[in-house]
């Protein structure tokens, strides 16, 4: 009785470190010219600062389609709080009139901007993305 | 004609570059109301204005690496297109731009432009006042202007600002800007402009840096009696300025040297003078900042180019309070003591400022 239960909680603990593997991933459409992006790269673009692949400027997407999200993207990303990021996205429109990241509230639209924009980059949660063809991991921003 | 002209040619040139791009936009808008009052007053003029709304509207759109910048003033005594600009994005760190734009050697404007949130003082330094308002140095130009910003000495940020441009004339009204809604014919001259500085970071507003601009400004309307009076100015002005700004502190401290030449033929009247101006800002709990401002000047009393501005503000003081009461709002509390050329006066001011996308 006693094993019985030993190895009912070993099994429990093996399938939560299972499904507390997660990883926020920064991701481009498939065919997209980018190659790599440097973490004060992704910083800038993120903060509404042009950064230019071939010329032609990124466009970053924020994806708050998950709470959880949030926090990482603060914390991981940007580097600062929600207010000084607010702050920050309007001192960049003021001054050059920088574009502020486009929001976007579902996985759907996230999926679908990356399908029809080659110039778009965004974070995801790596579960959402790891089997999909049509989208490229660039880096790992963050894992528990 | 000519203008349009040149939008056809570089969306010709950006279109390559931009195919398969969106067209991308933005808009934000800046409002304010403030009540003003003066008290102790033995000056007769101020620049006070005792009620005074405001919307400031900014959109940016880009396509590729072209964009077109705006921004337009609407207030309840002007309605401004303050800034229109057609730029071009060469690298991450340049950009060029064509068009009406704020000249960069206002260490004030080039970092809150008419952004009146964003601010933390209701008014802004004497030296850095708009044209309209009785400001003594030209802010608006319409002309070319390049903006960069490159890592330098490993971590550190050098930020670069070179603009020339049509400079405003002076007429006994004031500084009068090129209009790009209303152009009009009038004889105008070039100014130049520079700013550098150095930051320890790409995302700090602390820093250092140096200015220079030589403004030519056309003189309308100073001939009288015949025969005396003044045709141009030629406006030096060479400055330094710095910034520490930390999480609860900001310091800010600016000294502009302003050499202007009054010139009638071969004569030339010159009065140099200097102003400087530090401000400090304590964030305290409670979305509460402090703010003190200590404006000065040295040589305005008989500088003949200030004797033409009454108004002007040779000695300040400021103190004030503003609580950012919810997001992207706030309420702010001024009390100014202020000797112009003519008086002294005083005045308090309370201002609901905010920030809308």
């Amino acid at each position: 009785m006693r094993r019985a239960l030993l190895l009912t909680l070993l099994l429990v603990l093996c399938t939560q470190g299972v499904a507390g593997t997660q990883a926020v991933v920064l991701v481009v459409p498939a065919d997209s010219n980018v190659v790599d992006l440097e973490p004060v790269t992704v910083r800038k673009l993120f903060l509404g600062l042009p950064v230019l692949v071939n010329g032609v400027p990124l466009h970053p997407f924020r994806n708050r389609s998950d709470a959880q999200l949030d926090p990482i993207f603060l914390q991981q990303i940007v580097a600062m709080s929600q207010s000084a990021y607010d702050r920050q996205i309007l001192i960049g429109v003021n001054r050059q009139g920088w574009l502020r990241p486009v929001e976007l509230t579902t996985r759907a639209r996230v999926l679908a901007t990356l399908y029809s924009d080659p110039n778009a980059v965004t974070f995801m949660w790596l579960r959402d993305v790891e089997r999909n063809p049509k989208v490229r991991v660039i880096r790992v921003l963050w894992s528990d | 004609m000519r203008v349009s002209r040149l939008l056809i040619v570089l969306c010709a040139l950006a279109a390559p570059l931009a195919r398969g791009d969106p067209l991308q936009h933005e808009f934000l808008l800046f409002t304010s109301a403030e009540f003003a009052g003066t008290f102790d007053r033995q000056a007769p003029e101020t620049q006070v204005v005792d009620e005074v709304l405001k919307a400031d509207m900014l959109f940016s759109l880009q396509h590729g690496p072209l964009k077109l910048f705006g921004e337009y003033l609407v207030s309840d005594h002007e309605g401004d297109l303050e800034r229109f600009q057609l730029g071009w994005q060469l690298s991450d760190d340049t950009i060029i731009w064509v068009g009406r734009y704020h000249q960069p050697t206002s260490v004030w404007n080039h970092d809150h432009h008419h952004g009146q949130y964003l601010q933390t003082s209701i008014t802004r330094p004497a030296i850095d006042e708009w044209e309209d308002l009785g400001g003594i140095l030209p802010q608006h130009f319409t002309g070319v202007l390049l903006e960069s910003s490159r890592p330098v000495l490993d971590a550190w940020q050098l930020r670069t600002a070179v603009g020339a441009g049509l400079a405003p004339q002076l007429n006994p009204e004031g500084l009068q800007t090129f209009n790009l809604l209303h152009p009009d014919s009038n004889r105008r001259q070039v100014g130049y402009q520079a700013r550098a500085s150095l930051h320890p970071g790409e995302f700090t507003e602390s820093g250092i840096g140096a200015l220079v601009a030589d403004d030519r400004l056309s003189a309308v309307g100073w001939n009288f009696p015949p025969g005396t009076g003044f045709d141009d100015v030629d406006l030096r002005l060479y400055g330094v300025f710095g910034t520490y700004a930390a999480a609860a502190w900001k310091l800010t401290a600016t000294v502009y040297y302003a050499d202007a030449r009054l010139e009638r033929h071969e004569s030339i009247a010159a009065s140099d003078f200097i102003v400087g101006c530090v401000q400090a800002e304590r964030r305290f709990g409670h979305e509460l900042t402090g703010f003190l401002r200590w404006e000065d000047s040295s040589g305005a009393g008989r500088s003949q180019y200030i004797k033409l501005f009454e108004e002007f503000a040779r000695l300040g003081h400021i103190a004030g309070l503003r609580w950012d009461f919810a997001e992207n709002q706030a309420l702010t509390l001024q009390l100014s003591d202020t000797h112009t050329l003519n008086g002294h006066f005083a005045d308090f001011r309370l201002q609901w400022s905010a920030a809308f996308f």
